[in-house]
């Protein structure tokens, strides 16, 4: 597997009026996909609007495919895929118009790709755009960057807004251009569901700050809620790691990030039972930690 | 010029054939009209002073602001492509939309004074200075729109540059350079219409490199 950095980000800071993103440091290898997870207003799309280049960061540095961002931003964005919510295609023209404009540009356009895609994404060349809904305008906007076969895919809330089947044609889309191990995938999301089920490396941001960023198994390993049954008049042993309890009569439950086998041990007879965390918990206890850390 | 930049500027003309077209064909109707006597010439030059100046603000408009307010300005910025790249682009692009029916409006209005009996030959010179106030007002409008960051310093442009026809017609038409010959007999190519014309020139030069030094500076561009 090449591991030459697609996305390096390093000590970042992007301050708006009402918002700051703040030392912000971020890696993407090839062949990876990232979720970028956050609750609304976290960071998540000037993140990936520094990456593309549409923002310069206040401080810190941005490169993209090797590149600094934004004034290497031309170049870099030759073998970048990007595809927000927000992007829309020129309304007067068709779809075939798309597809014949993004071919003359890109020379590694794969036209019978771009077929195939068209065919599975059921989309009509010569469809006028404004007559797209919502679900067939995204297919068309990620047809459109897929086609192009870019080394970096940059998608930002691309699934929002679409029915479950066609959620479920572009995860699947997705994970089909990560078999080529030189490419890597960027994807923001405030759903966890489709983080979960295509990316093998994880980053949570929340109010501007960087969360923890990690591999998927790491994050799905680590976290456990432990239902521990207390014994009138006992305490609780000290734990490290704990970072969140609920005490409901003798019924403690336990929140780790950093579970053992060692704890239960420690634990003793009082563990009732031992829950794996969905990555949603996980996101929502995370985000919940580090705010009470931080005061917030 | 690379590839990116012809297909954006082909881009600009398809999107805006049709009303490259039309605007060209109301200019050159209202020409027509214009040649007839009385009220027949004030309707008509009305219609085409109108026809002239929509059509700018609409281009621009469009092409600018529109492209901006539903986001098809993310979709170019996906593209191998700088901000400064999109508005060198967008620049010559739009000018050379305008340029169509400006050359054939402007030559028409010539042509019309030259041959048209009841309209004396010494108003050439306003006619002339009338459209290079018309592709100078045109880049202001196109500069600003590309340098404003909201709708509504937008609509202030479109009204400040639709006030300016009126101060122009006013203004320069009393120029005591351009008053005292318009009715003549001959065109008179003097030092006040050769003035007019330096100003006009100016602007339009200012305004199309204006958007370059600014977006050169610009940071931030969605």
């Amino acid at each position: 597997m090449n591991h030459a950095k697609h996305i390096e980000l390093a000590g970042v800071r992007k301050k708006f009026r009402f918002f700051t993103l703040e030392n912000l440091d971020l890696d993407l290898e090839a062949g990876q996909i990232m979720g970028l997870v956050g609750p609304n207003g976290a960071g998540k799309s000037t993140t990936i609007r520094l990456i593309t280049g549409l923002l310069a960061a206040d401080a810190g540095t941005v490169r993209v495919l090797g590149h600094g961002m934004p004034e290497a931003q031309a170049l870099a964005k030759r073998d970048i895929g990007f595809v927000s919510d927000e992007m829309k295609l020129f309304s007067h023209a068709t779809v075939g118009w798309h597809m014949d404009f993004v071919a003359s540009i890109y020379a590694g356009w794969d036209p019978q790709y771009a077929a195939t895609l068209v065919k599975r994404f059921n989309l009509k060349p010569e469809q006028p755009v404004k007559g797209l809904s919502h679900g067939e305008h995204v297919k068309a906007l990620l047809m459109l960057a897929l086609a192009r076969r870019p080394r970096l895919l940059i998608l930002d809330e691309p699934t929002s807004g679409l029915d479950p089947v066609a959620r479920h044609e572009l995860l699947t889309e997705f994970t089909d251009v990560l078999r080529d191990d030189s490419r890597s995938i960027l994807f923001s999301s405030h759903n966890t569901l489709d983080v979960e089920r295509i990316s093998d490396r994880i980053t949570f941001i929340d109010r501007g700050r960087l969360v923890e960023s990690r591999d998927k198994e790491d994050f799905l390993e680590r976290w456990r809620r432990i239902q521990l049954q207390m014994p009138a008049g006992s305490a609780l042993p000290e734990l490290p790691d704990i970072i969140g309890r609920a005490v409901d009569g003798q019924f403690v439950t336990l929140t780790t990030n950093r579970f053992s086998a060692d704890m239960l041990t420690h634990l003793g007879t009082a563990v009732r039972e031992v829950h794996r965390m969905s990555l949603e918990e996980i996101f929502v206890a995370n985000v919940m930690h580090h705010r009470e850390a931080r005061g917030e | 010029m690379n590839t990116l930049t012809r297909r954006l500027i082909a881009k600009e003309f398809f999107q805006h054939r049709w009303m490259i077209a039309s605007s060209t064909l109301a200019g050159v109707a209202s020409l027509l009209v214009s040649a007839g006597p009385g009220i027949r010439y004030a309707i008509g030059s009305l219609l085409f002073i109108t026809a002239f100046v929509s059509f700018g603000v609409v281009l621009a408009m469009i092409s600018i602001a529109t492209e901006r307010k539903e986001r098809m300005l993310q979709f170019v910025l996906s593209l191998p492509v700088s901000y400064a790249d999109y508005v060198r682009i967008k620049v010559w692009s739009l000018l050379a939309c305008y340029a169509g029916p400006w050359l054939v409006m402007s030559g028409g209005a010539v042509a019309l004074v030259l041959a048209t009996s009841h309209l004396p030959d010494g108003l050439t010179p306003f006619v002339v200075l009338l459209s290079g106030f018309m592709i100078a007002n045109f880049s202001l409008v196109l500069s600003g729109a590309l340098l404003a960051r909201t709708e509504g310093v937008i609509v202030l442009l479109i009204i400040v540059t639709n006030m300016f026809v009126s101060l122009f017609l006013f203004l320069v038409s009393s120029l005591p350079g351009i008053a005292a010959f318009k009715d003549g007999a001959v065109p008179h190519w003097n030092a006040t219409f050769w003035a007019v014309l330096a100003v006009e020139l100016a602007v339009l030069v200012a305004s199309c490199l204006a958007p370059y030094f600014i977006a050169a500076r610009r940071r931030d561009f969605v």
